[in-house]
């Protein structure tokens, strides 16, 4: 038997020591394991809405974007790319490969299959529901990468940890939520990183993957947009500032001409950038930079500075004018074409309101008022003026970027209340840049003042620097505690800044609004699962090419859960199909059964919140569609709905208001209904009145389902009677 | 626009003194006298006054050949901003205007006009107006003008435009057709300003190129970052956009005057400075406190600003957590124990 050769006992201290880091080394374990810790946060903190709900998708949007990748993943890219819609907007149909953008479906394909090929077999609706969340936690960190390129790592780690709880960017980010803008922040963000690298290094490397960059936010979100104008505009603030280089121009040209090359790829993109009105800003610079090439390059080779001053004046004129006259004639003949009105109401803000009502009527497009900014941005707000001082006070190409963007973003944050999005990360920048350097500058203090202490005690005798030595230290034991004391107010600032972001996340920002919740009379949670339980009740009951009419906000849910074909949906691409549901929900019955026999209809779907006093009812939309089938159809009118310019649906409502197609079917039956301990029978609960008309009668429909709480209600067409 | 008014209503009374007083007029006369009024006005809308109203609608017959559509108007009201009557009389201009140029062939004998109260105050009880703004439409065969014209709902001024031309398309079954603005900027004022800055383009460029303008100077910048961020959080694009007044009187107190408006979404002028006002000297007395402040050589002096600067600050968030909670109902989180509100 062997014996085992008996080791030396190893010295415990020096293990120790072969385990000890340098001080390099430290601080980047200790920055990895932030930036970890981060990028989980970020990610549970968006898991209220499955804990407090379940795993489902939420609102209107996002259910066209899964059954569009359900499609995708089943069917694969090219059926996906040519596919015809057949069961939406009945009987014209969607093309829907050429009117979306794309890249939200690829990317959560794409997660799919790779999941997949891992042997993690998860449903798509999984996948579809967590795309938001972790398409946020990258977010945080290249929201670090960023603020690391435009300030310094600690400038970077703190952005990482504001964004990842900003409840600006929660809103629109939590899981379920599976839309464009959840992976579009992303893009947007990398974006901008990746450009204001390849300026700060001047490198075609970084350029070319900025290209790619805006190429991703192209296919994934209309607020590309955005991009292609701030990259101009900084391009030309800097050219003025007179901040023109070689990086610029290598970045800028690459990008551009790159960019625009892949964005044309995009099929609902197409040849826009060389021909909408939106995109010639981009162009112009472009131009202008080729100018600025030239005439440094002339300059390079003329010494006379006379010729050359002669020379300028001629260069520019020309150019400001050949400019002038191609964007001219481009406009005259039609070629380029005007701006769109979104794009329009953007820059003056009045003319939503004026021209376009179907875009002010939407609520995520209105003003902003001074309280939605504390509510999604709670201390950034106050720590963005500060930033925004230290930025200008280290003026640098990078920093210069930031504060355009910022600026950029928070003035289109006070024109409509969703682009508070597009500003998040550029807030949480800047002000990250605040607390940094902040903090940083407190910490210095503490840290020199013991050396302050030590050099003080031993050189105190040097001549030279006595005076100031002598008031340094007078005022150390004070700057000392001051410090330590406002460290630690910054330190509670912040965690204010949690709580509050995690209480606004769990509170507001979780709700799937397809199941409803609301507080009990002892305090109990009530949840609302009506819209499923309809939806299932179509796809289980009703013929498979039953077709449903319901207003536009339905649609996509009830082609995506009920799996019916519907005659509207949240497309508003056609507004005369959609006004004539409006007019037949606003017309008397045997009007109405006119429009929907000639739509073949074969189902009604109306929502309706009376006896749960759930307010966002077909009945308190109904306006709105009297106002939009009275565009087209001018039989409809508003006034005959209203009683003095007034909306009731009471007993003094106007007749034609009690007895048109929506007034019935909300209300079929409702009258021997009593909903509230103390009212008659018929008291409406989200409208706090007794209903006017509690004796109705169908003629060419019969109910078919309600569900248990009559939120939906779905009615049958009758066929028609026999001839004789 | 002032200008204007003096300008037709003295082609009016001009025209008075030309034109016969005959008792009975042809309605043809009349049909060209309205026609003649409107082609000298400016706008297309036509002055009333007392003798006016009485020749082209209580004298003739009815049905008369053509109906009015009456704007009433009070210059010594012009200044009231809630009545907002100079900008609605502006807008009825465009409408008549644009009315006038979409049925240049067609002819379809409905005129625009308007009245004035000071002159015109017999008129003003013959409709029975009571209140302003007031739009009167005196069909062809409306006999007593206080019964059978029929009047533009009061709620219908708020979207005064489209409201009228729905009133007008409603009741006299004409379409209005596509309405003319003038542009802000005529052609040739667009060619001047582009000749301009063909002519200082190259004097600009070459001043940017050597670097000694104002737009080298980061201060400049600063200051209008500071007033994009002040502009945006103070919510001015809600006010611009919504047309919010600065502040609102008090209904059951007139004297008393209403900066704050209760519930969320909703803000009111001077509220949203004083809140982007708060906001922002917080953060710049941060800037100050970090930048500034640390070059000051007295140290007494520095610890009083930095304790002015506390203390300010902690008055501005407190201030700004009390409106918010007390606007939007939530409790937002303030910065301290919620046991020290």
């Amino acid at each position: 038997m062997a014996t085992m050769p008996i080791l030396p006992p190893m010295p415990v201290l020096d293990l120790v020591k072969s385990f000890k880091l340098k001080t390099k080394q430290q601080e980047l374990l200790i920055r990895v394991s932030i930036l970890c810790l981060v990028y989980i946060l970020a990610f549970i903190t968006r898991l209220f809405s499955v804990l407090r709900y379940e795993s489902m998708i939420h609102e209107f949007d996002p259910y066209f974007n899964y059954r569009t990748t359900l499609y995708l993943t089943q069917n694969g890219f090219y059926d996906f790319w040519n596919w015809f819609d057949y069961e939406s907007w009945y009987p014209l149909g969607r093309i829907v490969g050429g009117t979306l953008y794309p890249g939200l479906m690829v990317t959560a394909a794409l997660i799919y299959r790779i999941l997949h090929f891992l042997r993690f077999a998860v449903h798509i609706r999984e996948v579809c529901v967590l795309t938001a969340p972790f398409f946020a936690s990258n977010t945080t960190l290249v929201a670090y990468f960023f603020g690391k390129e435009i300030w310094d790592t600690g400038a970077g780690l703190v952005a990482a940890i504001l964004i990842a709880v900003c409840p600006g960017y929660i809103s629109r980010s939590v899981a379920g939520s599976y839309d464009n803008e959840g992976v579009a922040i992303f893009a947007l963000l990398f974006t901008f990183y990746l450009f204001v690298k390849a300026v700060n290094t001047g490198s075609l490397a970084w350029s070319l993957a900025s290209a790619f960059g805006y190429f991703y936010m192209v296919s994934a979100w209309g607020g590309y947009v955005f991009i292609i104008n701030l990259i101009p505009l900084y391009v030309l603030v800097l050219l003025i500032t007179g901040r023109y280089s070689m990086r610029l121009y290598v970045a800028y040209n690459c990008m551009y001409v790159l960019g625009m090359l892949l964005a044309m790829q995009i099929r609902f993109v197409g040849f826009q950038h060389v021909q909408s009105g939106e995109h010639m800003a981009a162009m112009g610079v472009f131009f202008l930079l080729q100018v600025f090439y030239f005439l440094d390059w002339v300059k390079h080779m003329l010494s006379d500075t006379k010729l050359f001053q002669a020379f300028l004046r001629i260069t520019v004129t020309c150019a400001v004018a050949v400019g002038a006259i191609a964007l001219g004639l481009g406009m005259l003949s039609g070629y380029i074409s005007p701006w769109t009105g979104r794009f329009y109401s953007l820059l003056d803000p009045t003319y939503a309101k004026d021209h376009i009502p179907i875009i002010a009527s939407v609520s995520e497009h209105q003003p902003t008022a001074w309280s939605s900014f504390m509510f999604d941005f709670h201390i950034l707000l106050f720590l963005f003026p500060a930033g925004l001082y230290f930025c200008f006070k280290r003026l640098s190409d990078a920093t210069i970027f930031i504060v355009m963007y910022g600026l950029t973003s928070m003035y289109f944050a006070g024109v409509m209340v969703r682009l508070i999005l597009v500003a998040t990360p550029a807030v949480c920048l800047i002000s990250a840049i605040a607390v940094s350097a902040t903090v940083k500058n407190l910490t210095v203090l503490l840290r020199s003042k013991n050396k302050g202490v030590q050099t003080g005690s031993t050189k105190g005798s040097s001549s030279s620097k006595a005076a100031s030595k002598a008031l340094l230290d007078q005022s150390q034991p004070f700057q000392k505690n001051g410090a330590i004391a406002l460290l630690f107010g910054a330190f509670y600032l912040l965690s204010k800044y949690a709580t509050h972001c995690t209480w606004v996340t769990s509170e507001a920002y979780s709700s799937p609004s397809i199941v409803l919740a609301a507080r009990g009379a002892h305090g109990s949670r009530v949840i609302f699962d009506d819209y499923r339980e309809a939806y299932f009740w179509l796809r289980q009951n009703t013929p498979p090419d039953a077709k449903v009419m319901s207003w536009w906000d339905y649609g996509y849910q009830i082609t995506a859960m009920g799996n019916r074909t519907v005659i509207v949906d949240n497309n508003t691409w056609n507004n005369t199909h959609i006004a004539t549901v409006g007019r037949a929900m606003s017309s008397y019955e045997d009007e109405a059964i006119e429009i929907m026999r000639s739509l073949d209809v074969d189902y009604v779907l109306v929502v309706f919140g009376g006896v749960t006093g759930y307010s966002s009812d077909d009945i308190n939309k109904f306006l709105w569609m009297v106002r939009i089938g009275g565009g087209v159809f001018p039989v409809i009118k508003e006034p005959d709905y209203l009683v003095n310019g007034e909306y009731r649906v009471d007993k003094g409502a106007a007749p034609k208001m009690l007895n048109c197609l929506m007034y019935k079917l909300c209300y079929y039956r409702f009258g021997e209904m009593l909903t509230e301990y103390g009212k008659p029978p018929g008291y409406d609960r989200a409208r706090g009145v007794e209903i006017g008309n509690k004796d109705i009668k169908l003629e060419h429909l019969e109910e078919a389902f309600t569900t248990s709480n009559w939120i939906v209600r779905i009615y049958k067409v009758k066929p028609p009677n026999n001839r004789w | 626009m002032g200008n204007f008014f003096i300008l037709s209503s003295s082609i009016v009374i001009s025209l008075f003194f030309v034109i016969s007083k005959a008792e009975s007029e042809s309605e043809s006369e009349l049909l060209a006298d309205l026609f003649a009024l409107q082609s000298h006005s400016k706008s297309g809308v036509i002055h009333l006054d007392d003798r006016s109203v009485a020749r082209f609608l209580t004298s003739p017959k009815t049905p008369r050949p053509y109906s009015l559509l009456v704007f009433f108007d009070a210059v010594q009201l012009r200044d009231k901003p809630d009545l907002r009557l100079r900008e609605l009389s502006q807008e009825f201009a465009v409408i008549a205007s644009s009315f006038i140029a979409n049925h240049n062939s067609t002819n379809p004998k409905l005129f625009f006009c308007d009245i004035e109260f000071r002159e015109s105050q017999t008129s003003f009880s013959l409709f029975d107006v009571v209140s302003l703004p007031s739009i009167y439409l005196v069909g062809r065969s409306a006999k007593s003008l206080k019964d059978d014209s029929e009047r533009m709902e009061q709620a219908d001024f708020t979207r005064f435009t489209e409201s009228v031309v729905d009133f007008i398309e409603s009741r006299t079954k004409l379409t209005v057709g596509p309405l003319h603005r003038p542009p802000l900027i005529s052609r040739t004022q667009m060619g001047i300003i582009f000749g301009i800055l063909l002519i200082w383009s190259p004097l600009a460029a070459k001043k940017v190129l050597s670097g000694e303008t104002w737009v080298h100077n980061p201060r400049v910048w600063l200051s209008g970052a500071i007033f994009i961020y002040f502009f945006s959080v103070s919510g001015t694009m809600h006010t611009v956009i919504r047309r919010m007044p600065m502040f609102l009187m008090d209904r059951e107190d007139p004297n008393r005057l209403i900066f704050f408006y209760r519930g969320t979404g909703v803000q009111l002028g001077l509220e949203g400075f004083a809140a982007g006002f708060l906001y922002t000297i917080v953060g710049l007395l941060l800037a100050f406190v970090t930048h500034v402040l640390v070059n000051v050589k007295d140290p007494k002096a520095q610890r009083v600003a930095m304790l002015v600067s506390v203390l300010v600050s902690f008055w501005a968030v407190r201030q700004v957590i009390f409106l918010d909670n007390w606007k939007t109902g939530y409790a937002i989180h303030g910065f301290w124990p919620s046991s020290w509100n």
